[in-house]
């Protein structure tokens, strides 16, 4: 039953490939295929807790398993995925690859329906990095240079992510023989090692969830995707990187005060650094990017929250399970609305689409349900759950002191300035006029700007948000409750009163602090006159970007730097120099020792040494020798060599000292580069310092260069020739003697 | 012995058509595979001693646990690049002698595979540098002549090491067949010597397995035809270095003797070292073969440091790193085979756009790069998984080895993915040229395929393999 969800997606997949080129029968079979599996995610939600577990497959066998929180996620993937496969067919009429991206589309629906079923963390793994890589070709779908840019960033965060969560498991495996979930507990003799565990597991969860300092990716993967896609990596691929924090925080960390201070930390500032992102931006699809990044550190500031609280902790345990739902649904009535804009304009810039929604009612509304929703306002579900982490902060604060006193006001000042962004794009689009008078005219007359289909899935998606925020005790209420056992939350005290004066105050003062930087902020330092009309500016510097800064030099400079230097050292052409060195120094080092022309300059004694080598190269290295004259002489001796080998060794050696004497080098523009050279510099300029002479044409770094060209000359005829294998064979078997005669 | 004797016999046949030849062999090795799976799947452990020279020098022939591991490798993967290799060599010359040094060499891999006792393997061993030789000489290029050459005097230098520890072996009565737990009955003389021969035998088998520094020669062969790299350089001839350093760790010397001692220590740290050694040369190197060379050479590595973990989590994880390895990587040959045919072109940099016209080859590629870099749920991931389990164990050493297992996954990635990235999604316009290529024939495509699907299967549907390789090490 549960792998059925995981695996039924899949099969649709491979389906919707096949019949690929017949384009409406393949957006029918994806939006079935949506719907079997809106319909089995909630047959299975309405059924009690399942498990299902599939020994032997994938190395450790797969667990996946169903509890409250589950049934929940479980239908709001399906019902995300749903409306965007409904809104997908207008979106994509006339884009190229579609079938590619239905094809990964439901692929990866299988994938996160499996890391949210998850039963233990390597089947979360697994699921996690297919939904990675299969979520990757939508980040690419357009192909243009920036998707492609934006697609490596992602695709980097992804692999190191990946990496990451796979050596924390690795490690949580080794340390409980298990990694199910329900396992996971705090050590005390562990607790360094868990730690180190957490930290891995954290950082590939949370780099998927776009939590600081791996937000990076988000605010430019999700504006170069497609808007349907873009609403479900915001909605759901971000949750699922949270369900990971999650599994740490609720059951690892559970009581674990530190991770508790750790997650707060983190949560504050992604949800500060966020919100500051997205009320600069004037990109439509940048804003709401930058906007999940700041509700995403909402929900990590609950998680922080909850795991300070202890035991009383059922506040914010409610508050950051229904804060994900209404984000994820937020999210897809916000992307959506920019799925319509994108596809009658394809531009997303502010100053471009301003005033595009005029005079469009249905379009204004959705938009405004999903604005206000998200803003906080009573009456509609973000209002609840920011009411819900708020109190939870409160309470905190009760026996927390100054610091959480400020993270409340942070709290507020972030909702204040969800409040201020939301404002900015409501009025660009749907208030103000264009600059541009014959594009404002266009605009309006333009009546027929989405099909009925993808209306529908507009207004159905919209329509859950009131419909939650009205009546928080019949819905929201039993939201929360269902997720009570997975966040281990403790009882409720009383029944929160959503619409009491004291919990309305809260959101009052967000709403008023938001309006406050509209107008005071917003409308004045982040607008200026141009030709008599105000315009949005960008006030980001540009070289203020964290990837650009610190990331991309660290990976793209810094790395490869220290690998060709680590290469170049034991790079292939200098391995006969440096790794040869350390093998055959035995077999060569010695000989070269006794006879070197410094030491040894008796002719015979040479000829007797490169007697061997002289012979090898003569018979395999012809192409060294390319002078005729040489060559002539050389074919000579090589026949020569083969009766009398012994005695014509040396004439061969002769020779070619004679012909080929290493004359003075005159400086060579590859010589300059080289480490024996500059080594040799740094002796010369030791030298002019002490005093001594101008070193002349042969200097020490000239010299050192000869030496080493030299030594690499030799160490390549040794190992490319005969006698060196002889010279193994002779070693290998004389080693063998030895032990026979002495030690035996 | 049935495909060196026919390789013979196909090399005595001069005017021989193409496609009789090739037909021949194909047909010959797909029975001599059948005949092996068949001895896989019902044999029992009875031994067959074919010649004996003295008494304690017997060639012997027995199938044990591991040595039907491997020779289910080597025998599913042999018919696949032989129907590959009919495709690919059809325009090449010196047909002859390719095919009939081919089956030869499948000869000489089953033989090291089902060899009984260490003389009889060694004996296959050098048999089969003899027979691959000839294959990457194959081109008749002077750059193949050299490769040759160097890959000559390295295996043969270190077969002679490999010669003095099987002499130490001999010399102490040791002569007996395969027993996991090692031969050696009460060590005369001090342990520090029987160590040192062990050590001896790790380097001189080593060489096949190109742990660094005598790797060189690995990458060099990659001038070789793709179905000779492909199956001699990623699976049949450096596995049989790695599988004969396995038998003589764990069948001859005995683990008692090596765990724990300094001989272990440095193999452990030289396998850790060409692991990263590898991948950074990998990175860094732009001829699409040779760096899949590259990746071989770190790649035999993490076979060789899981079986030098000397632990039966260790030894299980290397087979099962050997199997997924075989077979991806065979995969990635083949695919770059494909697009040398199809295209001529061999480096990395001119890829670009070349997953639109080769969607297939690609396709496999790209699943077998997930794969190699060890991304669920393909099989490399399965292999990582357990080497990683088995490092656990392995104490200080063990945990750097994970260490240097993760930063060679992050490597991995980095030399791959560029490939599949600029191949599906070009960052230049492809060249104008290659307008008129298109996919290889189904010869070669239905190898790559099937191997493609294979390296998913197995990282599915684990349970055979990992039983399979759990089983090698139960007699520990």
């Amino acid at each position: 039953m549960l792998i059925a969800l995981v695996l039924f997606p899949m099969i649709a997949a491979a389906v919707c490939a096949f019949i690929g080129k017949n384009t409406k029968l393949r957006n029918a079979a994806a939006i079935l295929a949506a719907a079997v599996e809106f319909a089995l995610a909630i047959l299975i939600a309405s059924k009690p807790d399942l498990t299902f577990s599939l020994p032997g497959v994938a190395g450790c066998g797969l667990m996946l398993e169903t509890d409250g929180f589950r049934r929940v996620y479980l239908v709001v993937i399906a019902f995300l995925w749903l409306m965007t496969m409904l809104f997908s067919p207008e979106y994509f009429a006339h884009y190229k690859h579609t079938t590619r991206y239905f094809f990964f589309n439901l692929l990866t629906l299988g994938a996160t329906m499996g890391v949210f079923l998850a039963g233990d963390l390597f089947t979360a793994l697994v699921f996690f990095e297919i939904m990675s890589f299969t979520s990757y070709t939508w980040v690419l779908q357009e192909e243009t240079p920036g998707a492609i840019r934006a697609a490596n960033t992602y695709l980097a965060i992804a692999v190191i992510g990946g990496l990451a969560a796979l050596m924390g498991i690795y490690l949580l495996q080794h340390i409980f023989g298990t990694t199910e979930i329900s396992a996971l507990a705090m050590q005390s003799e562990n607790r360094k090692a868990l730690y180190a565990a957490g930290g891995c597991v954290l950082v590939g969860f949370g780099a998927k969830a776009g939590m600081f300092p791996l937000h990076i990716w988000l605010p430019k993967a999700h504006p170069a995707a497609p808007a349907p896609a873009s609403a479900l990596l915001s909605g759901l691929l971000t949750k699922s990187g949270i369900f990971g924090v999650l599994v740490l925080s609720c059951r690892l960390f559970a009581d674990d005060p530190a991770w508790g201070r750790l997650i707060l930390i983190l949560g504050v500032i992604t949800m500060l650094l966020g919100a500051v992102l997205a009320l600069l931006s004037v990109d439509l699809k940048r804003t709401l990017a930058c906007s999940s990044v700041s509700q995403i550190g909402f929900i990590l500031t609950g998680i922080g929250t909850m795991v300070l609280l202890g035991h009383e902790n059922a506040l914010a345990a409610r508050g950051t399970l229904l804060h994900m739902v209404n984000h994820s649904l937020f999210k897809l009535v916000l992307f959506t609305c920019a799925g319509v804009v994108v596809m009658n304009l394809h531009r997303l810039n502010l100053n471009e689409i301003r005033g595009f929604g005029r005079k469009k009612p249905l379009l204004a509304a959705v938009f405004l349900i999903g604005a206000l929703g998200i803003g906080g306002f009573p009456g509609l579900s973000g209002y609840v759950s920011k009411t819900l982490l708020h109190e939870g902060i409160v309470e905190l604060a009760e026996h927390g002191g100054a610091a959480v006193r400020a993270v409340e006001w942070l709290f507020l000042v972030s909702g204040g300035m969800t409040v201020a962004y939301m404002t900015k794009l409501f009025s660009a689009l749907f208030i103000e006029k264009n600059a541009d008078n014959e594009r404002q005219a266009a605009f309006e007359a333009k009546k027929h700007y989405m099909a009925p289909l993808s209306a529908a899935a507009l207004v159905l998606s919209a329509a859950v948000i009131p419909a939650l925020g009205l009546l928080p005790h019949l819905t929201m209420d039993r939201i929360a409750d269902a997720g009570t056992d997975f966040f281990r939350a403790g009882e409720l005290e009383h029944s929160v009163h959503y619409f009491a004066w004291s919990n309305l105050r809260g959101g009052l003062i967000s709403i008023v602090i938001g309006f406050t930087l509209y107008f005071g902020l917003v409308r004045t330092l982040l607008m200026k006159k141009e030709n008599g009309r105000k315009v949005y500016v960008d006030r980001l510097p540009a070289w203020l970007d964290l990837e650009e800064l610190v990331y991309r030099p660290l990976l793209i400079k810094l790395l490869p730097a220290v690998l060709s230097a680590a290469a170049s050292l034991f790079g292939e052409n200098k391995l006969t120099a440096f790794a040869a060195k350390a093998v055959f120094r035995g077999a060569q080092g010695v000989t070269r020792a006794v006879f070197d022309e410094e030491v040894f300059t008796a002719p015979a004694a040479k000829a007797v040494f490169r007697g061997v080598q002289g012979v090898t190269r003569a018979v395999f290295d012809e192409e060294v020798f390319t002078a005729p004259a040489a060559k002539t002489v050389f074919r000579g001796t090589e026949i020569a060599s083969h009766a009398f080998s012994d005695l014509t060794d040396g004439l061969v050696y002769i020779i070619r000292r004679l012909f080929f004497r290493e004359r003075d080098y005159t400086p060579l523009d590859g010589m300059k580069a080289t480490l024996p050279y500059r080594a040799g510099r740094l002796i010369d300029r030791a030298a002019i310092r002490r005093g001594r002479e101008k070193p002349g044409e042969r200097s020490h770094a000239v010299r050192s260069y000869q030496k080493a060209r030299s030594l690499r000359g030799t160490m390549r005829g040794i190992t490319g020739s005969l006698s060196f294998a002889l010279l193994m064979l002779v070693l290998a078997i004389s080693i063998v003697f030895i032990y026979l005669m002495l030690i035996r | 012995m049935l495909p060196v004797l026919s390789g013979l016999g196909l090399y005595l046949f001069k005017g021989m058509a193409y496609r009789l030849r090739v037909s021949l062999a194909l047909a010959v090795s797909v029975v001599v595979s059948l005949l092996a799976w068949l001895l896989i799947l019902v044999g029992g452990e009875e031994a067959a001693e074919v010649i004996r020279f003295a008494p304690n020098l017997t060639i012997l022939l027995r199938l044990d646990e591991s040595g039907r591991f491997f020779t289910g490798i080597i025998s599913a993967l042999w018919p696949f690049t032989m129907l590959y290799a009919c495709s690919y060599m059809k325009h090449e010359k010196h047909v002859r002698s390719f095919f009939s040094f081919f089956l030869m060499a499948y000869g000489a891999s089953l033989g090291i595979s089902m060899a009984g006792n260490l003389f009889t393997m060694y004996c296959f061993y050098e048999l089969l540098t003899l027979t691959t030789a000839p294959l990457v000489m194959q081109p008749m290029t002077k750059e193949a002549w050299r490769a040759t050459q160097l890959y000559l005097l390295l295996s043969l230098g270190g077969a002679a090491f490999a010669f003095a520890a099987m002499a130490f072996l001999l010399a102490n009565g040791a002569s007996g067949p395969f027993t996991m737990g090692g031969v050696l009955s009460g060590i005369p003389g001090s342990t520090t010597v029987a160590r040192l021969f062990w050590l001896f035998g790790f380097l001189g088998f080593g060489v096949k397995a190109a742990i660094f520094p005598l790797h060189v020669w690995l990458p060099r062969a990659s001038v070789a035809p793709t179905p000779v790299t492909a199956l001699l350089h990623a699976v049949a001839v450096v596995k049989a270095g790695a599988f004969a350093v396995v038998r003589l760790t764990y069948y001859c010397f005995g683990t008692e003797l090596l765990a724990g001692a300094w001989p272990q220590t440095t193999a452990l740290i030289i396998t850790a070292f060409t692991i990263l050694f590898g991948s950074v040369l990998a990175v860094r190197e732009t001829h699409f073969k040779r760096r899949l060379a590259y990746s071989t050479v770190s790649n035999l590595s993490y076979i060789l440091f899981g079986a030098m973990l000397m632990t039966g989590a260790g030894l299980s994880a290397a087979f099962i790193h050997m199997a997924a390895h075989a077979c991806i990587k065979i995969t990635l040959f083949f695919c770059a085979g494909a697009v040398l045919h199809q295209t001529g072109l061999e480096k990395t940099t001119e890829l670009d756009g070349l997953g639109k016209k080769l969607p297939v080859t690609f396709a496999c590629f790209t699943v077998a790069s997930l794969s190699l870099i060890g991304i669920p749920p393909f099989s490399g991931f399965i292999s990582k998984w357990y080497l990683l389990t088995a490092c656990a164990e392995g104490g200080v050493l063990g945990w750097i080895g994970a260490a240097i297992l993760l930063v060679s996954a992050f490597l991995t990635a980095v030399y791959l993915l560029t490939i599949v990235r600029r191949a599906w999604f070009p960052s230049k316009t492809p060249v104008s040229e290659l307008s008129a290529v298109h996919e290889a024939d189904a010869a070669m495509l239905v190898p790559i395929g099937a191997l493609a699907l294979c390296s998913l299967l197995l990282g599915i549907v684990t349970s055979p393999i990992i039983n399979a390789a759990q089983a090698v090490a139960a007699g520990m």
